[in-house]
């Protein structure tokens, strides 16, 4: 197989999967929607993990630690995704001035 | 100007602080996966790679399993394998959708984790918040990645000072995303709950990646059923 083929291939699994599951496949089941409807925070909690922790088994870096730290704090207390990132970044641009 | 037209305009401009560190942070990664995929797929497939997936883990896995030497129906199988988180992306956000198949099938082109999250917690219609979010990001990804093919290693080095500050981007975004969907307080002690396990998780096996992420987010929401 070709590395164009391989590409291409690799395209349309990305492509299809995506229409699949947004635009053919039917809603979830009853049984199911009470899972789908719970989903959402755990979901993000568990990507927010996925990014810090890495895919190398290295651990992150402390300044990204704080970062996350900061932005916890701040979305403990105020309920906006932009001082969320501001104060995660914040944390992070000082982190790495310190540390 | 219609007040529809007015309506989009205000609403994409109270999207742009949340959306544009989102979408440059996915720039630096995508100049990262140019200089990083050239040598190995050639300049143009390289681009033509970003303009016809959009999908970073997609991509990156693609380009490290040909470096390593895998059969092609491996490689595929692992992009098989990462395109299956598209199916709870998918169950989460279309709830929320009103329009029809074929508009879904357009917005599906922007199915990533960043839109999906942006559409659950921001106020305006989510459709035009995958859009908005998600042309972005494409845009971003896409002239990332030409930047790193004409810039190469020079272009991967120049960002390399400030990778660690995207990488910071995504956690932050997805904690901040947690916190916005977790409307209850039981919503928020199973994020708490699938955080912590995910941690133990990758820390273990960190091959499990994020579709090990995301089954344990299924599994709390399935298990922890208490409103």
């Amino acid at each position: 197989m070709s590395t164009l083929t391989l590409v291409l291939v690799a395209a349309v699994i990305t492509i299809g999967s995506r229409v699949a599951a947004l635009a053919v496949l039917p809603p979830p089941p009853d049984a199911l929607a009470g899972v789908v409807g719970r989903l959402p925070a755990p979901l993000f909690a568990a990507l927010a993990a996925h990014s810090l922790v890495g895919t190398d088994g290295s651990g992150p870096e402390p300044a990204i630690v704080v970062a996350a730290v900061c932005a916890l704090a701040a979305a403990a207390r105020w309920p906006s995704l932009l001082i969320t990132l501001a104060a995660g970044l914040g944390g992070f641009g000082a982190a790495s001035l310190v540390l | 100007m219609t007040s529809e037209a007015t309506n989009v305009r205000r609403g994409a401009e109270r999207l742009l602080p949340a959306a544009l560190p989102v979408a440059a942070a996915i720039g630096v990664f995508g100049i990262i996966y140019g200089a990083a995929a050239s040598p190995v797929l050639g300049p143009s497939l390289t681009i033509a790679s970003s303009v016809i997936t959009f999908s970073g883990a997609a991509q990156f896995a693609l380009v490290a399993l040909l470096t390593a030497g895998a059969a092609p129906a491996g490689a595929l199988g692992a992009v098989g394998m990462l395109a299956l988180r598209h199916i709870p992306l998918a169950a989460v956000v279309r709830s929320r959708l009103s329009s029809g198949r074929r508009t879904r099938a357009a917005l599906s082109w922007f199915l990533i984790d960043e839109t999906t999250g942006l559409a659950l917690s921001r106020p305006d219609p989510p459709e035009r918040t995958m859009a908005i979010t998600g042309a972005l990001a494409y845009g971003a990804w896409v002239a990332g990645t030409i930047a790193g093919v004409t810039g190469g290693s020079a272009a991967a080095g120049s960002v390399g000072a400030i990778e660690p500050l995207a990488a910071a981007v995504f956690p932050v975004l997805f904690i901040g995303l947690a916190a916005l969907t977790a409307s209850a307080r039981s919503d928020a002690a199973r994020a708490v709950i699938a955080g912590g396990a995910s941690v133990g998780l990758l820390v273990i096996w960190p091959e499990a990646g994020a579709l090990g992420a995301i089954a344990v987010a299924i599994v709390v929401a399935s298990v922890v059923s208490r409103r």
